[in-house]
């Protein structure tokens, strides 16, 4: 991993790193390489052996989410008489204080944070993408479009998270704009810091001569060649939204019960510790092979992607 | 270095105060009337009027804001809604265990991070490398509410060889006070210290390549001088700049800490304001947590600056 010296360059990589959210890999723009070459890159950075890991791992986490309703043996909110069984052949991860089986109910915990990854953190990326590229566009609007990166960035992940719940109420929407804020700045910067970097590149000053419309510039000419460092935050910042997710239902500002979510399941395995450990083991496991699949995602594609 | 800091100091204060205007409005819109909540479900409307009254609800909302900032300024900054003390009492107390918490947290991880941070930026062998930098990578990874529950299930429930929650007598009786206060630091310093570890190792690596070191080794200075009087000296300021983003972020992560271990320290309170409803402690804990950030941000930068004059004297 590279080391920068520069502040704003620092903060951006360890925004990414907060406590023990995302973070590590370091994000580099790569801007001298062509869009075809970067979709080799990707196919490259997909195959480390530490990106296939990851890979493998969400989408075999995710599939069964996706698919609960087919796999789960129970409803996962359906109580049943016997509380705190032993795992079983019946009851894989054994029962909850109400009966409730928990290989069921952390099937359906996993959607919750399948939701919010496909929802919230595509929506931070993109107005953040869109308001960190406008910010290189005149000095004003960077002077502006920065300061407000710099407010929301005030608000470190679960701050943000208490001061949303304090205003909409606990619950999946506050999760989704929670995670979808937290990524606007972290997108933002990247995107500002990538996009400046291109614009003076010689090839880019070549189409404007040649009398390219601005907008062509940007998209053909800019965007694609920013992608890469984009596709990098976007893995980090899926394995932040998971890890905000469960973060937000553990202290009891996220999923309210009794919808199971990773996050609340361990919240209430706490009190049970000696008699049901597989109470905790199971969301456990599950939520961190998660944050640790997309970091190793991450990690594979910076390789890929970012390093020549 | 003076004008750096004067150069500095306004947009803090203007993040600051934008902040500070974002808490303040946007709790407003929240739907629930605190007055009606605080009065009871049987209350007459009169009776409300006079709550609403007495806590200033009735005035405009710019008169309100202004009076909130001024009783946060000269450090009265009202009651609470709900825990009927007043706040700077409640914040004072909490923040306390809070602190506590934190320096807990900070000693650890900086003895643990600068450990493996040094060894994975010296050792060459491959299999301590891969050792290593796999611990860090979890250290990262793993969310600090799973790594908090996991050792209450091994050291609290199973071995009971410490207690898995409360703060116990603190620092007034430290031979029993560490004992609570040993896993909850553990668990905040975990991420931090291993950022750290990785900061210090890839500095390291880089200072190593310089020619000054090899200047070093030239004239036959033994290892151990070269490694501390030389290398870690010089690759020591990306690993301050991200400790001060670290410590800026701690809050955060003691709120998850905090309801672990049942730590009763301004995470604690922040999530007990929030559920309740009480927006004047809530929106005090927010800007203090926003307060906190900024102002270790600012000093990140300052250091920075009085360490690399490149950083001082960009754009000046």
């Amino acid at each position: 991993m590279t080391i920068r010296t520069s502040p704003e360059e620092l903060a951006l990589q360890s925004a990414t790193a907060t406590p023990s959210g995302a973070g590590g890999a370091s994000i580099a723009p790569s801007p001298s390489r062509g869009s075809r070459a970067g979709r080799s890159g990707l196919l490259r950075g997909l195959r480390t052996p530490s990106a296939l890991i990851g890979l493998s791992l969400v989408v075999v986490i995710y599939a069964a989410g996706l698919l609960a309703p087919l796999i789960a043996p129970y409803a996962p909110n359906a109580q049943g008489p016997d509380a705190f069984l032993a795992p079983s052949a019946a009851h894989w991860f054994g029962t909850d204080e109400y009966g409730r089986d928990l290989f069921s109910r952390v099937l359906f915990g996993i959607r919750q944070d399948l939701i919010v990854s496909v929802v919230a953190v595509p929506i931070g990326a993109i107005v953040g993408t869109v308001l960190g590229t406008l910010s290189t566009i005149s000095k004003w609007l960077e002077s502006v479009i920065q300061r407000i990166f710099d407010v929301s960035l005030a608000f470190t992940s679960l701050v943000m998270g208490v001061t949303i719940a304090a205003i909409i109420g606990p619950g999946l929407p506050a999760v989704l704009i929670t995670v979808s804020l937290i990524n606007v700045p972290l997108f933002g910067r990247l995107a500002h810091n990538v996009v400046r970097g291109l614009r003076s590149r010689d090839y880019v000053t070549a189409a404007r001569i040649v009398g390219a419309p601005p907008m062509r510039v940007l998209f053909r000419h800019i965007l694609p060649n920013a992608l890469d460092s984009l596709i990098v935050q976007a893995a980090l910042s899926l394995s932040l939204a998971v890890f905000i997710e469960g973060a937000m239902s553990f202290v009891g500002i996220g999923i309210r019960p009794p919808d199971p979510s990773l996050g609340s399941l361990l919240r209430n395995s706490i009190n049970f510790l000696s008699r049901a450990p597989m109470y905790a083991i199971a969301p456990m496991v599950v939520v961190t092979a998660l944050v640790l699949a997309f970091n190793m995602i991450g990690d594979g594609l910076n390789k890929g992607l970012l390093r020549r | 270095m003076v004008r750096y800091v004067l150069r500095r100091l306004p947009s803090a204060i203007v993040v600051l105060l934008i902040a500070s205007v974002v808490i303040f409005f946007i709790l407003r819109l929240a739907p629930g009337d605190p007055a009606a909540s605080l009065a009871g479900p049987d209350a007459s409307e009169a009776t409300i009027q006079a709550i609403r009254h007495k806590l200033g609800l009735d005035e405009p909302l710019v008169t309100q804001y202004v009076i909130w900032l001024r009783g946060i300024v000269t450090g009265n900054p009202g009651d609470s809604y709900i825990l009927h003390a007043p706040i700077a009492q409640l914040v004072g107390e909490s923040l306390l265990n809070t602190v506590e918490l934190a320096l807990g947290a900070l000693v650890l991880a900086l003895l643990g991070g600068s450990l493996i941070g040094y060894l994975l930026g010296v050792v060459r062998a491959r299999w301590a490398q891969t050792l290593l930098s796999g611990l860090t990578s979890l250290g990262i990874a793993v969310p600090t509410y799973v790594s908090g529950v996991l050792l209450i299930l091994v050291f609290g429930v199973t071995w009971r060889v410490l207690p898995p929650g409360g703060i116990g007598p603190g620092f007034s009786d430290f031979a029993l006070g560490w004992q609570y206060l040993l896993m909850p630091a553990i668990v905040l310093s975990l991420p931090t210290g291993a950022t750290i570890a990785r900061f210090l190792a890839s500095s390291m690596r880089q200072t190593l390549d310089q020619d000054f070191i090899q200047t070093g080794i030239a004239k036959g200075l033994r290892r151990r001088r070269l490694m501390l009087g030389h290398v870690v000296p010089n690759s020591l300021p990306p690993v301050l700049t991200i400790l001060g983003i670290q410590i800026g972020q701690l809050l955060g992560g003691a709120i998850i800490v905090e309801t672990i271990f049942a730590w009763p320290g301004v995470g604690q309170l922040l999530l007990q304001a929030v559920t309740g409803r009480d927006y004047l402690l809530t929106q005090d804990l927010l800007l203090i947590a926003v307060l906190v950030f900024i102002v270790v941000q600012l000093v990140t930068d300052i250091i920075d600056a009085a360490l690399d004059p490149r950083i001082r004297l960009e754009r000046a």
